[in-house]
């Protein structure tokens, strides 16, 4: 039975979780836009041809500048907009074919969607189990063990309006993965965080792997995709430019030079 | 399931909030008080000279004019036959007439008094609450008969007819604004309707989900604001509201219920498109102020056209008339009938819509 699970396991480390093919993604430009960047161009290239893949049970970081489109990746990844060109798979499950299967095998959490500030963590948990077609009794379960490892048990019936900044992003945390997905998405994770929230979250970010899960984030935080990250794909403009594990990439160099080496590279001597 | 979770969190949302809870009730309470103080003014401040016929004798007539008097009006008595008087009153020359039988006051027995007032004129109607009870409290037995020259059961229900349709989507429009604005736009404009949409859950169970719950809280809002306005009516419009009230048949209160129940998902259903296609909530008060006033204008241009059988297609104007129809007494059956499945039809598209708008990242996250 256990060599079973372990072949199991094994395999699903080397099953690819997350492909993308191709991802392409265009934003209008307002003409208060262009002026500011100084451009006639009509449309501004956000992600340009984009292909990588993640693995069962891997870290993997997009780093980039801000405005690279890291974020924008992601938000094709998790279903909220669409590519205009190319394709994603998650699990097998096509973004643009089959979004409603990939929203239900990921756990996406990023600044921009929020909490209501009226619920409280014990009903707003309930709720999104709810939205995820998720049993009573492994809701409970799942609940207490999250709220107690979270610390969010001394919290759970006081609004989220009236948590800390930190309580409340550990409370969307553990929203974003009621359903106890395959495939995490984070989108800069410690982002507004104090040093011991940002440590509780980098270190479930950790626990998570090591549960077999795979995450995919974004960051800007060199310390992080060292820390965490199995491998690293370095975004630049949209385009992918450069991608490994951090051995492949770095050669023994730190992860802040190789990526400022890579970025003069494209951009010239201008930061 | 999934729509059973979003239907609660809209009731939990509104029903644990005072502050929202309060927006619904409020109108209501304060309409009813507004109304019954201008009412009250209306007819206890003013002073004026009522102009009376009495035709026969009798020294109730002093008890009367004192009466008056306290209240800072006083009385003309007129002399003339009963037809004169009914004529004068008709032509709203005189306010009110009252009619005695021979020797009213030393006679033992068939003794009587009419009182012939117009329900349509507020003075004479003023003058007949102010006369009745002391007649009714003069020390002899006689028998009284208050009547109007106009029709009061007509008179009421062409009031009525008037004056509900307009209102009823005026209360319905209000109420829909107070509530969805907040619950869609709102919730867009602080990104915790772009949370939901990160869920596997169908975007026509988040429409459904919307347009369900507040709809029954906008029928809660437009329901505390129209009983608001038929409670302070006596007082306003010096009616007895139960004489009127009780002259519609089952059918016809089952009619207007029908219509309303199918105006109010259709209005919270356009409430909630524009406020999904809106970025913010004040963008979206923006918008539906203009549907609002374009709502009200349909409504009141009821009374000058006359609609052939096209109306029952055209929203709002179809519930209009229909109810209008029903409050002169003439129910027409398959107006109404079409009109509630046009309401219903139109809310379906527009769910529709709603649920396209959910999906589109245009609309949903467009900067």
């Amino acid at each position: 039975m256990s060599d079973i699970i372990s072949q199991d396991s094994h395999s699903f480390f080397k099953q690819e979780v997350v492909r993308a093919e191709n991802l392409r993604k265009t934003f209008l430009l307002s003409r208060k836009q262009q002026r500011l960047e100084k451009t006639n161009a009509k449309r501004k290239i956000a992600v340009d041809g984009l292909s990588f893949s993640a693995f069962g049970g891997e870290i993997y970081g997009l780093l980039g500048p801000n405005g690279a489109g890291k974020t924008t990746t992601l938000r094709m990844l998790s279903t909220l907009i669409r590519p205009e060109g190319g394709d994603a798979f998650i699990l097998g499950h096509s973004i643009c074919k089959d979004p409603a299967k990939v929203r239900d095998c990921i756990g996406f959490m990023t600044g921009e969607l929020r909490l209501e500030g009226f619920f409280t963590p014990d009903y707003l948990f309930d709720f999104f189990g709810a939205m995820h077609g998720i049993d009573k009794n492994a809701l409970h379960e799942r609940k207490e063990m999250l709220f107690r490892k979270f610390g969010i048990d001394r919290f759970r019936e006081v609004k989220v309006s009236e948590l800390s900044t930190g309580m409340a992003q550990k409370v969307s945390l553990v929203v974003s993965i009621v359903h106890d997905p395959e495939v995490i998405i984070f989108d800069e994770p410690t982002n507004g965080l104090d040093v011991l929230t940002a440590k509780v979250v980098t270190d479930f970010l950790a626990e998570l792997k090591a549960m077999g899960k795979s995450v995919l984030l974004s960051t800007h935080i060199f310390s992080l995709v060292e820390k965490l990250c199995d491998r690293v794909g370095i975004i630049i403009d949209g385009k992918m430019t450069a991608e490994g594990t951090l051995e492949e990439l770095c050669g023994g160099a730190s992860l802040e030079d190789t990526f400022f080496r890579i970025y003069r590279g494209i951009k010239g001597d201008t930061l | 399931m999934k729509l059973l979770a979003l239907i609660k969190k809209e009731f939990r949302r509104f029903f644990h909030d005072p502050r929202l809870l309060l927006t619904v009730v409020l109108p209501g309470l304060f309409i009813f008080a507004l109304y019954s103080v201008i009412g009250s003014a209306i007819s206890g401040n003013a002073t004026y000279e009522y102009n009376v016929y009495v035709v026969g004798q009798s020294q109730v007539v002093s008890a009367i004019e004192a009466t008056v008097k306290e209240s800072g009006s006083t009385v003309r008595w007129l002399n003339g036959s009963e037809e004169e008087a009914r004529k004068a009153i008709e032509e709203r020359q005189a306010d009110a007439c009252l009619v005695f039988s021979d020797q009213f006051d030393t006679a033992a027995s068939g003794a009587q008094v009419e009182l012939i007032y117009d329900l349509s004129n507020e003075k004479s109607s003023a003058f007949s609450s102010v006369a009745s009870p002391v007649l009714h409290a003069y020390g002899m037995r006689f028998s009284f008969v208050a009547t109007s020259v106009t029709d009061e059961q007509n008179f009421g229900r062409e009031v009525i007819a008037n004056m509900i349709p307009v209102l009823v989507v005026a209360f319905v429009f209000s109420a829909c604004m107070s509530v969805t604005l907040e619950s869609v736009a709102g919730e867009k404009e602080r990104g915790t309707l772009g949370t939901i949409l990160a869920t596997s859950v169908k975007r026509s169970q988040i429409a459904l989900g919307k347009v369900i719950p507040l709809s029954c809280i906008a029928a809660l809002g437009a329901a505390s604001s129209f009983l608001g306005v038929m409670l302070s009516m006596p007082k306003l419009m010096g009616m007895n509201l139960a004489t009127v009230a009780g002259s519609y048949g089952f059918v016809s209160y089952l009619f207007i219920f029908l219509l309303i129940l199918s105006f109010v998902p259709l209005i919270v259903s356009a409430v909630t498109a524009v406020s999904t296609y809106s970025r913010t909530v004040k963008e979206a008060s923006g918008y539906t102020s203009v549907i609002m006033i374009l709502v009200m204008v349909v409504s009141l241009v009821t009374s000058f056209i006359s609609a052939g059988d096209w109306f029952v297609a055209v929203p709002v104007l179809n519930s209009v008339l229909a109810i209008e129809a029903i409050l002169r007494g003439n129910i027409m059956v398959w107006q109404t009938l079409v009109s509630v499945a046009a309401n219903i039809v139109y809310t379906a598209l527009l769910v529709l819509l709603i649920a396209r708008m959910f999906s589109s990242e245009r609309i949903m996250f467009r900067k």
